[in-house]
């Protein structure tokens, strides 16, 4: 299926997936249910190269993401490349095994921005989530983030376990001197999609908790930067997808697979490629999978007529997929799609499934039975 | 946050301009973030240097494009630049 014939506009966002490792097992994770079988990781070098063709194409916001992306041994070095070509570095990270002397590595390096995870406001929650004792260290991490200059992002993934920690969760931030905190309801790919009957909230838990973060970015105002990421199963209307497929986001995978998304090493038939074979150029500009999704060609109804085609671009195609078998559907969350009833249907099984139901971890364990 | 006369602008820390060649266009680049800036407003946020305060960049831009008469546009730009977090004052 051809895209649209006009040049596309070059990528600005590049998220590195530096590695699959994680010594964390949050049952949310985005990363594939299979990942263990993708070991073969991409080499310094291999890296350096992406990281300079993904800039000359215009790329300038830069994600090092993971997995864990401290596990890398080269991190700071390609945070160094990566400030040297001009990129605004960010490290997005659970802070496990961080230590100042890294942090002070790392800024010397020329890292901008740290986000922090935390799993929960409480220890007991935050260490069964993440499946790991981290509680204690990840705040002081964040101590040591603010000590050495960096501006900070705190992000907390909210689901059912612990959406009723919001008040408490904003006040660890404010606590912690958080410049940004992302409170980001789960979404339903990878592990997330798999334990997603015991991690969706209910529609009553998610009212508290908006009504609490609005009431928190009214406080917090010129101080703390509070984003509430509405989950779209809720919406009714879907989103615009990585801003549109192709547009802005090149995710480069820890085997050097490039992805339009994140999540869309699952899509079956979309052949992505790696960067072990073609250039970015040749990935961004000619590749079927990134091509597929561009423009409106490939849209079926209820899209194709829709007005809103154009501000969600049919919503999210990995999320097609998993729910309805065919990623050029609509988005099922989308209230106009005859197969909406897909999602209502999920938010009812996962509000009657017993809280005794045991989440599946992310580990290369349980990632091996997949 | 509204704009205070006699106080100087610099951009927040962790907020960087920065020209981009390929897109041809100046940046504001942040956190997970970018804003992709018109040239005016370019122009603004290039001057907010941490020594300018409002009546110094109003001169220093209509010097520059030999006008008058920028003020209310630079007001109205820097206030929104303030709301959204991307500037702040100093005595």
């Amino acid at each position: 299926m051809a895209g649209s014939l006009k040049a596309p506009s070059p990528p600005r966002w590049l998220l590195a997936e530096l590695t699959y490792a994680c010594p964390l097992q949050c049952p949310y994770c985005s990363n594939p249910l299979d990942y263990a079988n993708f070991s073969d990781e991409l080499n310094t070098e291999e890296w350096k190269r992406v990281l300079k063709q993904s800039r000359d194409m215009g790329a300038v916001q830069l994600g090092f993401s993971g997995g864990e992306p401290l596990v890398r041994k080269d991190l700071v070095e390609l945070v160094d490349y990566s400030h040297e070509l001009g990129y605004y570095t960010n490290l997005i990270t659970s802070g496990y095994n961080m230590d100042e002397a890294k942090i002070i590595e790392l800024k010397e390096a020329g890292l901008d921005h740290i986000q922090i995870s935390l799993q929960a406001s409480s220890q007991e929650l935050n260490d069964f989530i993440a499946g790991a004792e981290s509680f204690e260290h990840k705040k002081v991490v964040a101590k040591l983030i603010k000590k050495h200059g960096y501006p900070m992002v705190l992000c907390v993934v909210l689901h059912r376990q612990n959406i009723h920690q919001m008040k408490d969760i904003l006040e660890m931030a404010i606590e912690l001197g958080a410049d940004f905190v992302e409170l980001a309801n789960t979404q339903y790919y990878g592990w997330a999609h798999h334990n997603r009957d015991q991690l969706m909230p209910t529609q009553e838990q998610l009212n508290t908790a908006e009504a609490i973060a609005n009431e928190y970015q009214e406080s917090q105002k010129g101080k703390m930067k509070i984003y509430y990421v509405v989950p779209d199963f809720f919406e009714g209307r879907p989103k615009a997808c990585m801003n549109g497929w192709g547009t802005t986001f090149l995710t480069i995978a820890p085997d050097g697979l490039a992805l339009p998304c994140h999540s869309a090493r699952q899509l079956p038939n979309f052949d992505c490629p790696s960067v072990r074979d073609h250039s970015i150029s040749e990935i961004w500009n000619e590749s079927k999978a990134f091509n597929y999704f561009r423009g409106d060609d490939w849209m079926k109804e209820p899209c194709r007529s829709c007005p809103d085609k154009d501000k969600d671009f049919g919503g999210c195609h990995c999320q097609a997929f998993l729910l309805t078998g065919d990623a050029a559907n609509a988005d099922p969350v989308c209230n106009l799609s005859p197969q909406h009833h897909l999602v209502t249907d999920a938010i009812d099984q996962a509000a009657a499934t017993s809280s005794e139901k045991p989440l599946v971890f992310r580990n290369s364990k349980n990632s091996k039975t997949f | 946050m509204s704009l205070v006369t006699d106080q100087a602008l610099h951009l927040v820390p962790g907020y960087r301009l920065q020209w981009e060649k390929a897109q041809d266009m100046f940046v504001l680049l942040y956190p997970e973030g970018l804003i992709e800036l018109n040239q005016s407003s370019a122009e603004i946020l290039q001057v907010c240097d941490g020594a300018n305060k409002l009546a110094d960049i109003v001169q220093t831009l209509e010097t520059k494009f030999e006008t008058t008469g920028l003020e209310n546009d630079i007001i109205n730009f820097l206030n929104i630049a303030l709301e959204n977090g991307w500037i702040t004052q100093s005595a």
